[in-house]
């Protein structure tokens, strides 16, 4: 090789490698796919760092869930209900909405402590029913079959790396999330053989060790509901 | 060329101090790249992580490389005196060495300036050398390219050759024996040397002991004054720091005193800061809505429109960037994502968990604490957060006592989440003068002062108008996040910061404070991640008794 031969490669190599850098822009970090998708108000789904959203479409379970919010609207995060059902004085018995229906057939038509949890948004204090009646009327997300979860579903959004004294929810997607107990549909059937109101209960499943547990439908506790046949999550 | 090789000894020493100054050169240009744009654009080129660790033992090893070759010429300078007087007398009769010879002449007074101008660094004065020491920087680089490139363009392979291959031939007995104890005794004096830079580089900062209760003064109160007499009694360290956005030249000297009653250990810090930032990304009304007010924040780089902070790591662990938690670069987990701002993230690579109080003059000074944080290992990837911080988090809670009164941020306008009930509660804000919006407007919301944001309401606020956007939603951080009291007060041109913490906490997530412990710190001016650093660790020195 001659002289010039060398000095032209020894001058071409770095000075393009220089340029090539100089000139490539480096790309912004961009979303890994994930099985969540935001949803926003009416219903259309959101990219995953886009917000302000209103539900969370979990396409693993094909559920589409509330997200809380701390707006002071009728899905604030701190407000809480006591464990009411009284769909049954006016919905017919083969309603789709809510979760045993033939465990209570002939039973009172009511079960559970009306409003006994703190919220704003209605003139008494707050029960499970109240949320459900209020976010069926907004249609929340365009979707109007809104229910509590059961144990086994509100359990799918258990997640167990949370960071240190968070809940065990991905805040990322659930904001607003309480280290507390949240309703379920499900009625303990041994307590409700007995004739004892208080020992009466529900199921709650905590956002802080991920387990269900039964406690009395006077507690207040928190509420996240969910809709398994909406239209953004399928 | 071929023929006349080097000796081993020659080869020996040119190679390491070639790799050292390479390293020195690619580590020291990635830290460069924090505050230096025009360095951040080659960043493809750059080695990423633990750099600040790596530059300084490269750096010792030119250092060693370099008195070594002094000491060499010295000796044989010496052995043979005669050549000195030859040369003396040879430069009436002064020629042109030839361009390599010129070449490696002229990079002896660039090595000078980097090795001066970086242990002066490294032992942190208050002349502004990192402009010095950057400037030998680019020459070293000139000086490679040209010393390295000359001799490969004119002996292509064959030079590399000559710089790897040593002289053939027989070596006598003894020769082989005092080459191999050279060789032995300077890996010895390399290793002690690293291991004293390493271990014996931290400044000391005395604790003074005050007793638990005390009849005769009041107990420390957290107000940013520090005007108890217990204070008078802790002996003052000054740091320099530099390398942050803002400040003058992006550098401040910070005053430090630490006292102990044995249960809390009580620290105060006094930086000079000529503004009192308080405007913490504000909303301003356009024509088109809110807009968050701006100019990097959402590279998660904000260096103007943000509030001061203050930072001190905690560490048992005394090593060089931040106890070695300081990883430079877009990428350095390459299973991890990226951060925004190209500029590295904070984690500990060994499972430590390193405590860091983060005061912040406007989210946390009304409470009067400072946020409870810590650096541990990298967080796992959460594809719902934009921003990936690493091993940098808070101790428990979701968000603390505060949160930003935006519904969600976006680049272009926001809703925000509550608006005074009345637009004349936004009149003080709105007097352009910046020293009133920086220095004595309220910018700190009280969540009830305002009510839930409404269209109807919003079409009251003129365009034009200006909101803070910072909301306390009550006055407490909770839990493990509150074991930090901190007060800061800004006056005539200083922060005087106090803070104080139970020595032993009892929470996982916080570093016990004792003897021996290392201690950094960082000032931020109205910046959101460019702080000010200073090398040496400060290690806390205990005293013996307590005083009465
Ligand atoms: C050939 C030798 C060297 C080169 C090319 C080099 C290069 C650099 C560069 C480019 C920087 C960044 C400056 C900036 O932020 O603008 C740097 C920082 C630094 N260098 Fe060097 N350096 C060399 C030797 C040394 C030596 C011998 C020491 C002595 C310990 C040293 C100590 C430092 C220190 C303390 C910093 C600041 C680190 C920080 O910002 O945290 N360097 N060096
Ligand atoms: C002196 C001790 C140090 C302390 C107390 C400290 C503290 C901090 C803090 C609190 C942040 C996060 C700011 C925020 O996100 O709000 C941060 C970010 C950062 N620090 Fe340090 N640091 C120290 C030393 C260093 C050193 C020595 C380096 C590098 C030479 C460094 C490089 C960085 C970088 C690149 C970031 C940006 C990380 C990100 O935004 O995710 N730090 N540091």
């Amino acid at each position: 090789m001659k002289i010039w031969q060398r000095s032209l490669i020894l001058l071409l190599l770095p000075s393009s490698a220089l340029l090539t850098t100089a000139l490539h822009q480096p790309q912004d970090p961009r979303p890994a796919p994930y099985h969540f998708t935001k949803i926003d108000a009416s219903g259309g789904p959101l990219p995953i760092w886009s917000g302000p959203w209103s539900c969370v479409c979990d396409h693993r379970s094909g559920l589409l869930w509330e997200v809380k919010t701390d707006s002071e609207n009728i899905h604030d995060g701190l407000w809480t209900y006591s464990w009411y059902d009284n769909s049954w004085a006016d919905v017919p018995d083969n309603d789709q909405f809510t979760a045993q229906p033939a465990a209570h057939r002939g039973a009172p038509t009511t079960i559970g402590t009306p409003n006994n949890g703190d919220c704003y948004f209605e003139e008494e204090r707050c029960d499970t029913a109240d949320l459900i009646r209020r976010t069926r009327e907004e249609k929340l997300c365009g979707v109007q079959d809104w229910r509590l979860p059961t144990a086994a579903e509100l359990q799918t959004l258990i997640y167990t790396d949370a960071k240190a004294g968070q809940p065990t929810i991905d805040t990322a997607f659930f904001p607003k999330t309480k280290r507390g107990d949240y309703w379920t549909s499900e009625q303990d059937e041994s307590l409700q053989t007995v004739y004892n109101y208080l020992k009466s209960g529900a199921v709650a499943v905590s956002f802080v060790d991920g387990q269900p547990i039964t406690i009395p439908h006077r507690n207040a506790a928190f509420v996240r509901l969910v809709s398994d046949n909406s239209k953004s999550c399928h | 060329m071929a023929a006349d090789r080097k000796s081993l000894r020659w080869v020996l020493l040119h190679g390491i101090a070639a790799i050292a100054v390479l390293c020195s050169l690619l580590t020291g240009l990635r830290i460069a790249s924090l505050a230096r744009p025009e360095v951040a654009r080659f960043e493809e080129l750059l080695p990423q992580g633990e750099v600040v660790g790596l530059h300084f033992l490269s750096a010792l090893a030119i250092t060693l490389a370099a008195a070594l070759y002094v000491g060499h010429r010295l000796l044989t300078a010496f052995r043979d005196g005669a050549t000195l007087s030859y040369r003396l007398r040879s430069l009436s009769a002064w020629r042109w060495p030839g361009w390599h010879r010129a070449i490696i002449r002229a990079g002896y007074p660039v090595l000078l300036l980097s090795l001066a101008s970086g242990w002066l660094l490294f032992i942190g004065t208050q002349w502004h050398l990192r402009d010095w020491h950057y400037l030998g920087a680019l020459a070293m680089l000139c000086y490679l390219a040209l010393h390295a490139g000359l001799y490969l363009a004119r002996w292509g392979r064959h030079s590399l050759l000559r710089i790897c291959l040593p002289q053939g031939g027989q070596r006598s007995h003894t020769r082989l024996l005092a080459g191999a104890g050279t060789l032995a005794l300077t890996l010895l004096l390399f290793t002690t040397g690293w291991i004293a830079t390493v271990d014996q580089s931290q400044l000391p900062l005395p604790v003074t002991q005050i007793p638990l209760t005390d009849p005769q003064h009041p107990p420390i109160e957290i107000d940013g004054r520090a005007n108890e007499p217990q204070w008078q009694r802790a002996a003052p360290i000054t740091v320099y720091t530099d390398g942050g956005a803002n400040f003058d030249d992006g550098a401040t000297e910070i005053t430090l005193r630490a006292l102990t009653n044995g249960e809390e250990f009580f620290l105060s810090a006094r930086w000079q800061d000529a503004t009192r930032s308080l405007v913490h990304l504000p909303l301003l009304k356009t024509a088109n809505g809110w807009e968050v007010q701006q100019q990097g924040f959402h590279h998660f780089d904000e260096t103007r429109h943000y509030e001061d902070k203050f930072a001190v790591l905690l560490s048992s662990n005394c090593s060089f960037g931040a106890a070695g938690t300081a990883h430079l670069g877009r990428k350095p987990l390459s299973d991890r994502p990226a951060n925004w701002h190209g500029k590295g993230y904070h984690y500990s690579s060994d499972g430590q968990l390193h405590d860091l109080w983060h005061w912040k003059a406007v989210r946390t000074n009304d409470m009067y604490l400072a946020d409870d944080n810590f650096i541990g290992p990298p967080d796992q990837m959460r594809p719902g957060e934009r921003r990936y911080t690493a091993g940098y988090q808070q101790d428990g809670k979701e968000s603390g006592a505060y949160v930003m009164n935006w519904q969600w941020y976006k680049p272009t306008t926001i809703v925000p989440k509550r608006l005074p009930a009345d637009p004349m509660q936004l009149a003080a804000l709105q007097n352009d003068d910046r020293e009133n919006l920086r220095e004595k407007a309220e910018w700190v919301i009280p969540w009830f002062d305002y009510q839930p944001y409404s269209a109807a309401q919003d079409a009251r606020f003129p365009e034009g108008t200006r909101m803070p956007s910072v909301m306390y939603n009550s006055n407490r951080f909770e839990g493990d996040r509150a074991d930090v009291r901190a007060r800061g007060e800004w006056k005539d041109g200083y922060w005087n910061l106090e803070m104080a913490r139970k020595r032993v906490t009892g929470s996982a997530l916080d570093a016990p404070i004792a003897e021996g412990t290392c201690l950094w710190v960082s000032a931020f001016d109205r910046s959101q991640i460019a702080h000010t650093r200073h090398t040496r660790a400060l290690r806390l020195q205990f005293s013996a008794e307590p005083l009465q």
